[in-house]
């Protein structure tokens, strides 16, 4: 049985989904997939670790492949806040480590550090990136207005209008130029404001296992940046991940690292393309060569 | 240049700072309490790590000349909000200024104890489990489970079982008496953490870089921790630990790339050692005054000298 973890409305669930069933293979979608009625035990002892797993009453399905796209939340209705708050917890916990130890493609079998902080904002991701060879867009991070001035004062001298001012806990960004440095002052009052130089035109790419998926051709300088994005995904022990490239006064450079790609973010023929090599991903003995050209 | 960041009343982070002063080391302490309020971060990334600096109510400090961070992150019950916003706007704007800080940590060059990423493990027991075998260390066996048969055999099979919550979500670990074996039905509800009970005497094991300071816990308590509680007593010495669990412990340390880490071991009367948890931010400060031994000196003389004393941190637990 292949699982996928999440819901309909997610295009990447519903495409995987379609696939498998298109292949013959039996899958199915759950959110929550430790929740009654399914029974789990997941079991470590001198002899290793075993789990075993149940839709409902019925006998142990062996598991072929699971696509994790989301972590569980489970119904608050009929509990008290707290209670759901710890129950959610242990849920979460027990996924977890199910999935860690399940012998079996996940995708993707995440950490512990990505799946208690699947949000992290681009600067948390630059120690990697420096790591792998990619560039990230100049950023600054203050309190200090004179800092932030000057940092805006270094790009208007480069040719670059304004800076993004971007939340580090939200997925929001403005564009601030020359007379937005008073309000922004206001903020720094509070808080640090992080400002990224602003870049071109984003191109989105999916790293699918170990191949980089591109809208349209890549150019000499993004199939340059190839090894670099493999890297980081292997380095971060992802195998299904999203990136967005962008000039900038620098380079080439990163401007988007996401573990949870989304599939709006591509045209439809790559969307195809990033379904179907998911697929292939999750059941590798089941390709469907002779569909292809 | 040292940089603690933690709470004013919070002990541990008090030692750590009382410590650094005996040893003459200089530091600047960073108020989590009330920061970001008097506090401030002027950072730049342009292809390296951060350049720039980071200061206090009255203290400035470049961030290259930061040769160690000790950093102990408060809950909000330990946190100020300034009185003039609406709570909302306030939690939010700390928020911004939480993560920008934490970032910044996370990607300094220095020692830092500890980066966030290795703890994470700590918030699901069976994945760090998981991690603990892999590492070396025995773990006393372990069944998660919602299927109340599976409990039942397992109890059945294991003679004498505790349970504890997975999560990382503290709780008295409590064995499973013959009236939590009649509610066993409500694990349909959701999971819970069974291990089989591991006679024997307590061992936690404070990693400091590669030092480790082991202390013997010996009390009647199945939770030592809430022994008093309980009206039991419990006594502490200083104790060696055999070659390889000193290794497992060193190991599992420095896969996680935890600088400073609490390890806790349990030695049964027939002489095998298992291992329960590892703990990121371990509150050492209860072992220390018992038995005297130098867990805050250790800690000082490894922030003191930087990155030559200690394992490489690459920063990629904080993502891997």
């Amino acid at each position: 049985m292949h699982l996928v973890l999440g819901h309909l409305q997610d295009a990447c669930c519903a495409g995987v989904l379609a696939r498998l069933e298109a292949r013959g293979l039996p899958a199915r979608l759950m959110a929550t997939p430790l929740e009654s009625p399914a029974r789990f035990a997941w079991r470590l002892d001198g002899d290793g670790l075993t789990t075993h797993f149940a839709l409902d009453d019925g006998p142990s399905i062996d598991i072929d492949s699971v696509l994790v796209r989301s972590t569980g939340w489970i119904d608050p209705d009929g509990w008290e806040p707290a209670d759901h708050a710890y129950m959610q917890s242990e849920f979460q916990a027990a996924l977890l480590a199910w999935l860690a130890g399940l012998n079996c493609p996940v995708v993707n079998r995440s950490s512990a550090a990505l799946w208690y902080r699947p949000l992290n904002p681009l600067l948390v991701w630059q120690p990697l990136l420096r790591r792998c060879g990619l560039l990230a867009p100049e950023t600054v991070v203050t309190d200090d207005p004179d800092t932030a001035y000057a940092f805006g004062g270094r790009l208007e001298a480069a040719g670059v209008p304004g800076a993004v001012c971007t939340s580090l806990t939200r997925d929001i960004a403005w564009l601030v130029g020359r007379s937005d440095w008073i309000g922004l002052a206001a903020v720094q009052g509070r808080t640090p404001v992080c400002l990224v130089e602003p870049h071109g035109q984003t191109r989105p790419a999916c790293i699918v296992g170990r191949e980089v998926i591109w809208e349209s051709s890549p150019s000499p300088e993004e199939i340059s940046l190839e090894p670099g994005l493999l890297s980081l995904a292997a380095e971060a022990g992802l195998n299904f991940l999203e990136v967005a490239t962008a000039s900038s006064r620098r380079g080439l450079a990163v401007v988007l690292v996401e573990p949870l790609p989304r599939l709006d973010h591509f045209d439809p023929v790559t969307r195809e393309k990033i379904l179907d090599t998911l697929t292939d991903l999750l059941a590798p003995s089941h390709r469907v060569q002779e569909a292809r050209p | 240049m040292i940089l603690v960041a933690g709470g004013i009343a919070d002990k541990v982070t008090e030692l750590v700072c009382a410590r650094l002063n005996d040893c003459g080391y200089a530091h600047r302490f960073l108020d989590l309490g009330r920061y970001p309020s008097g506090h401030g971060i002027a950072a730049r990334w342009a292809g390296a790590g951060p350049e720039g600096s980071i200061h206090g109510p009255d203290w400035q400090v470049d961030l290259a000349d930061i040769g160690g961070v000790y950093v102990r992150f408060l809950g909000p019950e330990g946190r100020l909000l300034p009185a003039d916003l609406a709570p909302a706007t306030a939690t939010t704007l700390r928020a911004e200024a939480d993560t920008a800080l934490m970032a910044l940590l996370e990607d300094l060059p220095c020692p830092v104890v500890n980066r966030l990423g290795g703890g994470m493990s700590n918030n699901s027991k069976p994945y760090q489990a998981l991690l603990l075998t892999r590492a070396g260390f025995r773990v006393p066996p372990t069944l998660v489970t919602n299927d109340p048969d599976a409990a039942r055999a397992f109890l059945a099979e294991q003679g004498e079982l505790i349970y504890k919550s997975a999560s990382g979500i503290r709780s008295i670990v409590r064995r499973l008496d013959p009236e939590q074996v009649d509610r066993l039905g409500l694990l349909r509800n959701g999971p819970a953490q069974f291990q089989r009970f591991v006679p024997g005497q307590d061992v936690r094991v404070h990693t400091v870089g590669e030092r480790l300071f082991a202390t013997r816990v010996r009390s009647k308590a199945v939770d030592y921790r809430y022994a008093r509680r309980d009206g039991l007593a419990v006594e502490m010495e200083a104790t060696e630990l055999p070659a390889s669990v000193a290794s497992a412990c060193r190991r599992i340390a420095r896969d996680l790339e935890l600088l400073h880490a609490g390890i806790d071991l349990r030695e049964t009367p027939e002489g095998d050692w298992y291992c329960f948890e590892v703990n990121p931010c371990p509150g050492f400060l209860y072992y220390e005054r018992q038995t005297g031994q130098p867990i805050s000196t250790a800690l000082a003389e490894l922030l003191h000298n930087g990155v030559a004393a200690v394992p490489k941190q690459t920063g990629v637990a904080a993502l891997r």
